[in-house]
């Protein structure tokens, strides 16, 4: 369970810049529910999951995961609970790393890193079974570097990586944007069946509205910092694009970017 | 008369390659360039000659690389907790062990280790008959032998791995519940005892321990790490290992024939910046040759120039 208690962001407080990225935003995810983001540029739903993850201090306000409060804890120790994938394929996987040591060092977290073996015998059969899940070939190519992989393959190790211990959290931040229509779409479902198998608690920034209606059981709108709207049951489940289009107009003082129409 | 060149490049070269796999770790695993090098170099060599002047040169050999460990711990709180940039955290390191490496050489700029026993004498009394003549040789090889055996069983760890990945993708380090700057620490700190052990090995082959020994070390080890790579390329973690290993040794063999031939000894620092700048520009100029050509190729062809 996550919950955000009024979270705010302010970034360069004080000076002619003074951005309120996150505005006074509280919200609940309960175990299992799949919540999608949506909002225009800059509307701040990067900072939300980058307050959530711990990459950006909270102004004010609280987090907490399953009841723990976490609003103090450094990244690298959240990341124990948290699965997370970003826009850019090339952020969440080591290049010069093999394929096979990049699941070896995901399968450690939230475990003390010692001298014992990197990838052991039996991991190696768990991420041969894995990777032949995806159904992309690359359980034939564990011993190559992740670096030579496309991006859509790279996203995809990410997310065996984010979930190969099950995270408590899932942080996903449009990460099908930089993939090709046909890849963005293979990605997405094999998100969604990932997510589905393993009951993640998961938030999901996405600029496709069809995508943030269609996948999880839930969403949020985002309007300068603040949380303009939530839908959720059979109010989401009867919306559609358009209305939502307009819903968010009548809402909200700018308008979602034309790239948000799809 | 060459022979003799090329076996005393050899041994330099071996001794020199452990400092090559401590400036790996940072230079090209961390992707940190530590300037600490020139100070922690100099650190063994002091260590080493108090002890082996007191005729406890093991004692010396085994304390070398925890001065240094200490060193680079230094450098990497000043990297990760202060913030300070990776260049400037080792020059301040650099800078102030040149007063602690004084203080450790009770305040003599040399130390002639001449007359104590050696770690290569007590080396010899162990050998069979045979093999003594070569235990000048033979003690480097196997000390560089085992650490290399050690470093790359140690890279193949959890630890070592994610030591790895941090200089790849720090981003990708922490969302796997890794403390980066842990890492950076624990790195710069491998780095430099490697460094001090080279040091110390130094002290003893030479029989002196100099306080300006270690300045202009970096660019040593940084030249044999390249000039290695054109030889093996970097296609996996063994073959940059060996890399710098083989370069350390045609470094050295190389200084050792340039030198052979009366060049005043002052033009070795020189020498080392001159190798090392040739060493960062020849790929761009093979780079660019190779553009060059397949550029004009094109034109011939009637292609458009991208290039
Ligand atoms: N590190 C930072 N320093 C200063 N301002 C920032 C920083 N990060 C984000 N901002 C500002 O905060 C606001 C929210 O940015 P954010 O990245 O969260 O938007 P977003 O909703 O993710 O937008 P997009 O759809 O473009 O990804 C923007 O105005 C941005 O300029
Ligand atoms: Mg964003």
């Amino acid at each position: 369970m996550l919950e955000l208690q009024n979270g705010t962001v302010v970034f360069l407080p004080g000076t002619v810049n003074e951005r309120v990225a996150l505005n006074n935003v509280s919200f609940t995810l309960k175990d299992g529910d799949f919540v999608t983001v949506i909002g225009s540029n800059g509307a701040g739903k990067s900072t939300l999951l980058n307050a959530v993850s711990g990459a950006y201090p909270l102004t004010s306000g609280r987090v907490l995961l399953d009841g723990k409060d976490i609003t103090r804890l450094p990244e690298h120790k959240r990341a124990r609970y948290i699965g997370r994938l970003f826009q850019d394929p090339l952020k969440g996987t080591a290049p010069n790393m093999t394929i096979e040591e990049n699941l070896g060092l995901a399968y450690g977290r939230g475990r003390r890193r010692g001298l014992s073996a990197g990838v052991k015998k039996a991991d190696r059969e768990l991420f041969r079974e894995l990777l032949k899940d995806l159904d992309l070939g690359l359980e034939d190519r564990m011993k190559t570097k992740v670096g030579l992989l496309s991006g859509g393959q790279r996203q995809a190790l990410t997310l065996l990586m984010a979930t190969i211990v099950t995270p408590s959290l899932l942080l996903l931040d449009e990460h099908t944007a930089a993939l090709d229509p046909k890849t963005s779409r293979q990605i997405m479902s094999l998100t969604d069946r990932i997510v589905k198998e393993h009951e993640i608690t998961t938030l999901m920034v996405t600029h496709n509205i069809q995508n943030a209606l269609e996948y999880g059981n839930k969403t949020l709108v985002l309007s300068q910092g603040r949380l303009i709207l939530t839908l959720e049951g059979s109010e989401r489940d009867h919306m559609t694009v358009e209305a939502l289009m307009r819903l968010y107009s009548a809402n909200a003082a700018d308008a979602l970017s034309d790239r948000m129409i799809l | 008369m060459s022979l003799i060149i090329l076996t005393d490049g050899l041994r330099l070269g071996l001794i020199y390659a452990i400092m090559a796999l401590g400036i790996f770790i940072s230079f090209r695993i961390l992707n940190i360039p530590d300037l600490t090098v020139d100070g922690s170099f100099t650190l063994g060599m002091a260590v080493f000659a108090v002890f082996a002047m007191d005729g406890r040169p093991f004692l010396g050999l085994l304390l070398a690389p925890l001065a240094g460990l200490a060193a680079g711990c230094v450098t990497g709180l000043l990297l990760t907790k202060l913030k300070v940039q990776p260049i400037l955290a080792g020059i301040l390191t650099m800078t102030g062990l040149y007063s602690i490496n004084l203080l450790v050489m009770k305040e003599s700029p040399n130390i002639s280790l001449f007359n104590s026993g050696t770690v290569f004498s007590l080396a010899e009394t162990i050998l069979p008959g045979f093999l003594k003549p070569y235990v000048n040789f033979l003690f480097p090889a196997l000390v560089l032998a085992a650490l290399t055996l050690l470093l790359l069983l140690f890279l193949r760890t959890q630890l070592g791995m994610s030591l790895r990945a941090t200089g790849d993708n720090e981003a990708m380090v922490r969302a796997s519940s890794i403390s980066a700057d842990r890492m950076k620490i624990l790195g710069l700190a491998l780095a430099n005892a490697l460094v001090s052990f080279s040091g110390a090995m130094m002290a003893q082959y030479q029989e002196f321990a100099d306080i300006s020994f270690g300045i202009g070390m970096v660019v040593v080890g940084l030249a044999s790490i390249i000039i290695g790579e054109a030889f093996l390329g970097r296609r996996s973690i063994v073959c940059n290992v060996l890399a710098a290993i083989l370069g350390s040794v045609l470094y050295q063999i190389v200084i050792s024939l340039v030198f052979s031939t009366g060049l005043n000894t002052l033009f070795m620092k020189l020498l080392s910046a001159v190798i090392l700048t040739v060493a960062l520009a020849v790929p761009l100029v093979k780079d660019a040759v190779k553009k060059g050509k397949s550029g004009r190729a094109a034109v011939k062809r009637g292609e458009p120039n991208d290039a």
